[in-house]
């Protein structure tokens, strides 16, 4: 018999609703499934054994009722304070803006996700819960700053999770990690409750192993029906540099081969005054990111702190000049929009770093690699326009690979629609492969 | 003691923030690289880039 968790989110839904699984079953199944999977990876490290149940007293018979999911630790829950990969209690219980939609469509929170600390990190080695490994190489990164998220739903302990993106954080990890991931337009949802509300970049993500089931969990989140349509015969730009020259020449290869798969009709569009874009998202990064308390400050990694320590350092004036370039890339990116349907480049610039040595060799040289993922990824960040990363495959190491289509803004149907089309050229083989620990 | 270690033990003095060799060590290597990121938006043309409102949320209105 199929394990529970081995269903997708929608068909645990529809097993619920015909009463062929009860809410009860599929949670005790999960917990089961997180006690069993969970050691190697550390996805999930806080569980709610009762307050699960509870839960499922009260929930609401929505569409979603009775399926288990994790959420980050930047949202409020009304039992829980969002700690942010802290040991602080940085926003107080509550029902956060974003859990409400879920919680009203029936989901059942089952745990908290693991994240890099304060969000500040692609690797998700740095958390209060200890570093997030992948499942399909526990010695290597699961990503960040969501990187419990996608480890848990590509290890099958949930079918869905609520993550967020300030820079990458649920794209990147995805990517890694072999889901989907889809950061939503900015401001698309309700922020309170959510630590994306003090900051002009973060909007929530919505992690799932398939199109469908990132559908199911978005049209939760945003309210709204979330149409499909055909994905085929799709206009998409290609940004050559730095987005395609300047990464693993695998990753590049798999994620061209994807392309052809899909038929897309591909051309090089060039997006005017993209080489400010990254230094106008780190001078209003470094403006928004502030310092926590002292006592945060204190606890945090040596890596995390000296970031923080040196933002404080950079001078205001930049941020002016920021939100001038911010402006005209949007313009500059409205324009390409006009000619092509989507953006697509590689969400990552290789597959999951080691967590030992988490550097990086691309043709511009060795670095760590949170600086070319971010690059990769703050476009969408800076822009406020949604964003999604396919799974596409694996490498040679059997490691995954991502493509991120970037999108206009509100069109999160569409790039779902993206999505479904390469599950559909590919006979879903993508969305189908299961890291060994989950086999 | 450099200059620049001079400033930001300052700096973080001032914020009540105790720091010690091995965090100016990281932080003055991270500093470095950011303002050398960010030094790029002193060159901008301001005439080429006008101050226009930002609304995240939607597609820049037409101009």
């Amino acid at each position: 018999m199929t394990h529970p968790q081995d269903l997708t989110l929608r068909q645990q839904a529809d097993a619920i609703r015909h009463g062929e699984l009860s809410a009860k079953e599929l949670l005790e199944a999960t917990l089961e499934r997180i006690g069993e999977r969970d050691a190697s990876i550390n996805s999930t490290p806080v569980v709610f054994n009762e307050l699960s149940q509870v839960q499922i007293s009260q929930a609401p018979a929505g569409p979603l009722f009775g399926v288990p999911i994790t959420v980050k630790d930047m949202y409020a829950l009304p039992w829980r304070a969002a700690r942010n990969g802290t040991s602080y209690n940085l926003i107080p219980a509550g029902a956060s803006g974003p859990y409400r939609s879920l919680r009203d469509a029936g989901v059942i929170v089952v745990g908290i996700a693991n994240q890099h600390e304060l969000g500040i990190g692609s690797t998700g080695i740095y958390s209060a819960y200890g570093p997030t490994h992948n499942p399909w190489d526990p010695s290597r990164c699961a990503g960040g700053s969501s990187g419990g998220s996608t480890a848990g739903v590509a290890a099958r302990l949930v079918a869905g999770s609520l993550a967020s993106d300030s820079g990458g954080s649920t794209r990147i990890p995805a990517s890694w990690c072999g889901v989907i991931g889809l950061k939503l337009t900015y401001g698309s949802v309700p922020y309170d409750g959510y630590f994306g509300a003090a900051t002009t970049f973060s909007a929530p993500g919505v992690v799932a192993r398939d199109a469908g089931d990132t559908r199911m969990l978005t049209a939760a989140m945003l309210q709204r029906p979330l149409p499909q349509q055909s994905g085929s015969g799709l206009r998409v730009g290609m940004v050559r540099e730095p987005f395609w020259n300047d990464v693993d020449a695998e990753t590049a290869a798999v994620c061209t081969r994807a392309l052809t798969l899909a038929g897309w009709k591909v051309s090089e569009v060039k997006i005017e005054n993209l080489e400010l874009a990254s230094a106008a998202f780190l001078a209003r990064l470094i403006a928004e990111a502030g310092i926590p308390s002292l006592e945060v400050l204190a606890s945090v990694s040596a890596p995390t702190r000296a970031l923080l320590l040196a933002g404080m350092l950079a001078p205001a004036r930049f941020v002016p000049r920021a939100d001038r370039v911010r402006a005209a890339v949007r313009y500059s990116l409205a324009a390409v929009f006009e000619t092509v349907d989507f953006l697509v480049w590689p969400t990552t610039p290789t597959t999951a770093a080691s967590v030992q040595d988490p550097w990086v060799t691309i043709p511009s040289g060795r670095v760590t690699v949170d600086v070319p993922n971010v690059r990769q990824n703050s476009l969408a960040n800076l822009t406020g326009a949604p964003a999604i990363s396919i799974p596409i495959g694996l490498s040679g190491s059997q490691m995954p690979i991502g493509l991120q289509v970037l999108g206009p803004w509100g069109s999160e149907a569409r790039l779902l629609d993206a999505a479904e089309h390469i599950e559909r050229v590919s006979d879903r083989s993508f969305v189908s492969l299961v890291p060994a620990l989950a086999r | 003691m450099s200059n620049f270690e001079d400033w930001a033990r300052a700096t973080y003095r001032q914020a009540g923030i105790e720091v010690d060799d091995n965090d100016l060590a990281l932080v003055e290597l991270i500093y470095a690289g950011a303002l050398g990121q960010l030094e790029m938006l002193d060159r901008i043309d301001l005439e080429e880039f006008p101050a226009r409102g930002v609304d995240l949320r939607h597609a820049p209105k037409a101009t």
